[in-house]
Order: structure tokens, then C-alpha cells, then sequence
């Protein structure tokens, strides 16, 4: 993990915080122990499934929820207790929630009449949002009268007009279809560095997650299991649910020989000797079989008995960009292989023998 | 092609029935009071038939008994009409401020208790409108239960008058006819999305602004429908002035009834309806004009 931020440059900082909503038998423990300090300008995300609390997390730092336990601060100011309309922090909700009786003008101009500002200023604001997300041309249209993509612009600019110091996004691009999310994924990023507001955005698409985030919290069961840049979430994930959560993956059970400083000395299934990273502070049994996990792409084909392991071909599924080969290791484990395609390559016959060979440093130990 | 105009000429005998029912039960009637307007009244009530406008030159003038060439406005109908109209203005202002909290209170239980709730609401319909207008009588009259309490209080040394006032018909008839706002205004309410609420709340709106900016404009057609609900049964009430108003204050509905009952002049009773049927029909089409406007500038 590498959250250890200055204290001074965090714009939201949660100690201890909980929320267990019911009361009794009936209570439900939906975020426990969340600690966290999210940096300020950072585009952060909160990644899980659903129901795994992050939709909780978001909505009591916007203040629609009040924590039971814990303290919540935003740019220093400790906020539990205050209301939403009390926060310098602004909601992109996952419908929308535009207000279907006013013009994407009102919409937008709504957060800085509500505060009070002249009349002169908040047309002005208005006009600077509607060409920040190109909808001057929209500007008169009711919500009903434009698309699903425009709607989510008009969302955007709506959060952004009173210049909050966090934006907070629930899910924005769920309702998109593919090719539109693709846009807004870059048009997000956009704002973020154009405007410097500190996003916060709740995903359980592990792919949105990786390719627009500074950094992500990996959530489960009201839990935060890891906390990284998406280069460390994907190459380095700590448990086996954050590995299992995002991308393919491979876990195989093999014994541990020895531990050399960071790095287990193995029995890789088949026989040969091989080494696997061990996660920061885990020290596993000698002897003891432990879980590791390796990306498929960091496997290549080689000849049978030239590799690290030797396996047979079960099937290859072919999807354009690359092939997945699905083999059987000797010790009868389940292995995928994903292999980049060329013009030239073809599918590996069911059946085939072949060797794998790990890419260096590529194998890890799993805490779990 | 070629068979469809065929087809279509035997189909319109399915709604047979349907025609039946609007002919018989709605406009039959309706026409037999507009014809009845324009008749002589017979001796003991009743009509004879023979034609005259009669009827509807006393709705607005009066003829003095002795001299029939002075004619002067009958300021007596105009008077009626004008508190009829009045007074159930007033009663659909209260039965929407006063539904408006009851109609949110009901919304925002949680969905299993909400039906007990309505409920309620709906209970008073399943008691006589007479026996519930007797039970307010109960309640405001000069030796009852509210007059009687502050006397002993000492709030009061003598009894406080609100039997035969407009405030008892306004009373009785907010009363009667809260159900009727309360639940197009519930209706509204449960279709209201919270998040909109939420995004108000997010975007620094205080407690008032979001009732204000947010809630109200939503949940117009509910406060649309409810005033015409209350409106119209109001304008036309019977029971509740003749009960709680007594004599004195007499609204559309007893005027009518006074002209069929001893004032044994039916062509005169049923102009006055049909005016009445007039103004509501123009004051909705009025409304309904007014707010569908409002409705293509807001929605």
C-alpha cells in the first residue's frame, strides 16, 4: 500500500468510520473501519460489487447518510453531522436526478441560485459549464427532450457549476451503452484535469476502474481489502478476492519450501523449483501449501518440458485481440493463457502438450 | 381494404351498450333539466309545456310584484352564487394546505404501513355524509364539545358562535372533501423520485427551497386534480350548508333544492343548475387551460 499521504494535502479523510443501518437482529453492518485519506485533485475510485458498501461510503461523504461511528473530514473540517447542502461537495447521482421541470440551463444554474449567488454570475457559470460538456446548443431543452449521454453531461455540469471542492459519482456511466461510456471514461478524465476537483467515483467495473483512477480502494462487505494505484491493484493484488474481482486470473495450491527475504522459494505443480513474491508482512508455514495467483498474460507457450510447467491443451477461445487457452497442468489444476494474435499465429489443437514458462516475478503468494 | 369500411359498419353496435348508459343515465337527464328551463312551472310543481324564458330571466332579475315593468337584478341568486363560489375557493385553499402535509406524511411511510394509512384517510367516506356533518354539528355547536370545554377553562365567558357561519360550512365541508385532495396528491407524491429531493439537498438547497423549487412543481398535477375534485362537489354541496349553515347561509345546492322543494317552481330550479353546470364547466376549462400552460413552460 502506498497511502502514506502528508496529512495536509488530504481532502477527505475518514478515520474509523461505520455505518450500520437497523436496529437489534434486524441491524445490517454496511461500512466497518473505513480508513482512508484521499488525496486533493486525485481522481479516486471505490471499486466492488454490489452491495459491498461503496454506493454507503459515497453517500456519507455527500452527507445523505450520517456515519454511526468515526469521523468524516473534508479539506480539514470534520463534516459528520452536517447536512448535504452544508458540504462543499457535489453529487453526479447514477440516474441523473435532473430535475425534470427545469431547462438544462435551470439544471445547471440550480446549485449557485440555491446559494445565493447574483443573478450576473450564475448565467455566466451556467454558460462556462454548458461549453465545458458542449451543450450550449441544448441550453433551453428539457431533460426529457435530450439523450442518455447528454443527460449525463448536463449532470456533470450541474455538480461541477457550484465549484465544489469534491465531486462525488455514483455509478455515472452504467446506464451508457459501450461506445459511449468509452467517450465519457475519456471526457471524465478531461474535466478532472481541466477543472482540478478531487473526483471520487463508485464503480464495480473493474475495467473503468483501472483505466481512469489515480488510485482505488478495492471494497468488500463494507470492508476496504486494498488500497492502490491501478498498477498495484492488477500486478500486486493482496487477497484473493481483489485478484478473483479484477481481470482474469490463475490460482494455483503449491508447498513452500523456503522464504528468502520478500520471496517464497516453491514446488510449482509438476515439480520443478520456482519463486513467488510475498505479499508485505505474511510469513507463510514452511511446508504449507499456499494460494499464488498469476495473470494470464504472464505466461508464455514454449515446447513441452522446456517451461516451468507442462500442461495439455483443454480448448482455445479466440476473441479477436488475443486467444484464451484453457489447459489442464499435470497435477490436474485448471490454467488460462492468454496469448496476443497476429495474422499468422493459429489455435493450439485440443490435446496438444506444451511447456509454460512464468515471466519473471510474475507469480504471487495470496495473504488468503 | 375493401372490407374494412364493411366491417367497421356493424362494429359500432359493440358499443351499444356503452351509448345506452351515457344516454340514459348521463346526458338523458341532463337534457330533461336543460328542456325543464325553458317551461312553465305548473301549480304544484311540476311543469306544463309550454315554452318560455321565464325561468331564466328570474335567475338574474326580479320583477317588482306591483309595478311589472321595473326589473332589477335579483341580487338574492347573484348573492348565492357568488358565496357558492367563494366558499369552495376556500375550501379547496384548505384542503390543499391541509392535504398537502397529510398526502407527504402517508408518501414517506414505508411502503407496507402506507395502505394502513390511506386507509384511514378513506375511513370517513364509509359514514353517512349526514351523520358526519350531525357529528360536527356536535362538536362547534353553542353548548358543544369545544365551547363547552373553554367555558370551564374559563378561556371564554360566554358561548362562541360558529354554527350557521360560513366558518362551519368551510369547517364541514374541508372535512368531507379532504380525501378527495389527499389522495390525487398522494398519487403524485408516490410517483415523485427522492433522488430529486436528494440532488436539491446536494446542491445546497435548504429545507424550504427544496419544498419550494423542487417538490411543489413535481407534484402539480396532484394538486390539479385534487382542486378540481373538491371544487366541483363543493360548488354544488347540499347536506353540509343546510346542516352547518343552516337558513341563513345558503349556498347553490340548497337554492336549487328551495325551487324544486316549497318554492314549487322546477323551471327556476333547473335553470339555476344548469347555470351552475355553466360556471364549472367554463371555470374548468379556464383551469385546465391556465395550468396546462404552466405545465408546457415548467415540464
Amino acid at each position: 500500500m502506498t497511502a502514506q499521504t502528508k496529512p495536509d494535502s488530504a481532502e477527505i479523510e475518514i478515520r474509523d468510520l461505520s455505518k450500520v443501518f437497523g436496529q437489534g437482529a434486524a441491524a445490517f453492518r454496511a461500512l466497518s473501519e473505513i480508513n482512508l485519506q484521499i488525496r486533493t485533485g486525485e481522481f479516486f475510485t471505490l471499486l466492488g460489487p454490489s452491495g459491498c458498501g461503496k454506493t454507503t461510503l459515497l453517500r456519507v461523504i455527500a452527507g445523505f447518510e450520517q456515519p454511526s461511528t468515526g469521523s468524516l473530514r473534508i479539506n480539514g473540517k470534520e463534516v459528520a453531522g452536517l447536512g448535504p447542502n452544508a458540504r462543499p461537495v457535489n453529487t453526479v447521482f447514477q440516474n441523473y436526478a435532473l430535475f425534470p421541470h427545469m431547462t438544462v440551463a435551470q439544471n445547471i444554474g440550480f446549485g449557485l441560485k440555491m446559494q445565493g449567488k447574483p443573478r450576473a454570475e450564475v448565467e455566466a457559470t451556467t454558460a462556462e459549464m454548458l461549453s465545458l460538456v458542449k451543450m450550449e446548443a441544448m441550453a433551453e431543452r428539457r431533460p426529457s427532450e435530450i439523450s442518455g449521454g447528454q443527460q449525463q453531461r448536463v449532470a456533470l455540469a450541474r455538480a461541477l457549476a457550484p465549484r465544489p471542492r469534491v465531486l462525488l459519482l455514483d455509478e455515472p456511466l452504467s446506464a451508457l451503452d459501450l461506445k459511449l461510456r468509452k467517450e465519457m471514461q475519456s471526457e471524465l478524465k478531461r474535466l478532472q484535469t481541466e477543472t482540478g476537483i478531487t473526483f471520487i467515483f463508485v464503480t464495480h467495473d473493474q475495467e473503468e476502474a483501472l483505466t481512469m483512477s489515480d488510485r482505488i480502494a478495492v471494497m468488500s462487505a463494507g470492508k476496504i481489502l486494498q488500497l492502490g494505484s491501478p498498477h498495484e491493484i492488477y500486478h500486486a493484488p493482496s487477497e484473493r478476492f481483489v485478484a478473483d474481482f479484477i481481470g482474469d486470473t490463475n490460482f494455483l495450491d503449491m508447498a513452500v519450501k523456503a522464504v528468502n527475504g520478500t520471496v517464497a522459494e516453491v514446488t510449482l505443480p509438476g515439480g520443478k523449483p520456482g519463486t513467488a513474491r510475498l505479499p508485505e508482512g505474511f510469513l507463510p508455514v514452511l511446508g504449507e501449501t499456499v494460494t499464488t495467483v498469476i495473470r494470464p498474460e504472464q505466461v508464455q507457450m514454449v515446447d513441452a518440458g522446456q517451461g516451468d510447467m507442462d500442461a495439455v491443451v483443454d480448448n482455445a477461445v479466440f476473441f479477436g485481440t488475443d486467444t484464451n487457452v484453457h489447459l489442464r497442468l499435470d497435477d490436474g489444476q485448471g490454467f488460462v493463457l492468454r496469448r496476443q494474435n497476429s495474422a499468422e499465429t493459429i489455435e493450439p489443437d485440443a490435446g496438444t502438450r506444451m511447456g509454460l514458462r512464468l515471466s519473471p516475478g510474475a507469480l504471487r503468494v495470496l495473504k488468503g | 381494404m375493401a372490407e374494412a369500411p364493411e366491417r367497421h359498419g356493424w362494429k359500432w353496435l359493440l358499443c351499444a351498450p356503452a351509448l345506452v348508459v351515457l344516454v340514459t343515465a348521463a346526458s338523458g337527464p341532463l337534457l330533461i333539466v336543460v328542456a325543464y328551463s325553458f317551461l312553465t312551472p305548473g301549480n304544484m310543481g311540476g311543469v306544463v309545456w309550454e315554452f318560455t324564458l321565464e325561468a331564466w330571466f328570474r335567475v338574474f332579475f326580479r320583477r317588482d310584484i306591483f309595478d311589472p315593468e321595473s326589473i332589477t337584478f335579483n341580487q338574492a341568486h347573484l348573492t348565492v352564487y357568488w358565496r357558492s363560489v367563494w366558499l369552495s375557493l376556500q375550501t379547496t385553499f384548505i384542503c390543499a394546505v391541509l392535504g398537502f402535509p397529510t398526502a407527504w406524511f402517508i408518501a414517506t411511510r414505508p411502503p407496507s404501513s402506507r395502505t394502513l394509512w390511506l386507509f384511514l384517510i378513506t375511513i370517513p367516506f364509509w359514514t353517512n355524509l349526514l351523520i358526519r356533518t350531525f357529528a360536527i354539528q356536535e362538536v362547534i355547536r353553542n353548548n358543544g364539545t369545544i365551547n363547552t370545554v373553554l367555558l370551564q377553562m374559563g378561556v371564554i365567558n360566554q358561548p362562541i358562535q360558529m354554527m350557521y357561519t360560513d366558518f362551519a360550512i368551510l369547517l364541514g365541508m374541508a372535512y368531507v372533501f379532504m380525501p378527495l385532495m389527499v389522495l390525487p396528491l398522494y398519487a403524485a407524491m408516490d410517483k415523485l423520485d427522492f433522488r430529486l429531493v436528494e440532488a436539491g439537498y446536494d446542491l445546497y438547497a435548504s429545507r424550504v427551497q427544496v419544498l419550494w423549487h423542487v417538490i411543489l412543481p413535481l407534484v402539480k398535477p396532484g394538486f390539479i386534480a385534487g382542486s378540481i375534485l373538491v371544487f366541483i362537489p363543493a360548488i354544488g354541496a347540499y347536506v353540509t350548508p343546510r346542516v352547518l349553515g343552516g337558513g341563513r347561509t345558503m349556498m347553490l345546492g340548497n337554492l336549487i333544492a328551495l325551487q324544486f322543494g316549497q318554492g314549487r317552481n322546477w323551471p327556476l330550479g333547473a335553470a339555476l343548475a344548469m347555470l351552475m353546470l355553466i360556471i364549472v364547466v367554463g371555470a374548468l376549462v379556464f383551469y385546465l387551460r391556465w395550468a396546462n400552460r404552466e405545465e408546457a413552460r415548467n415540464v
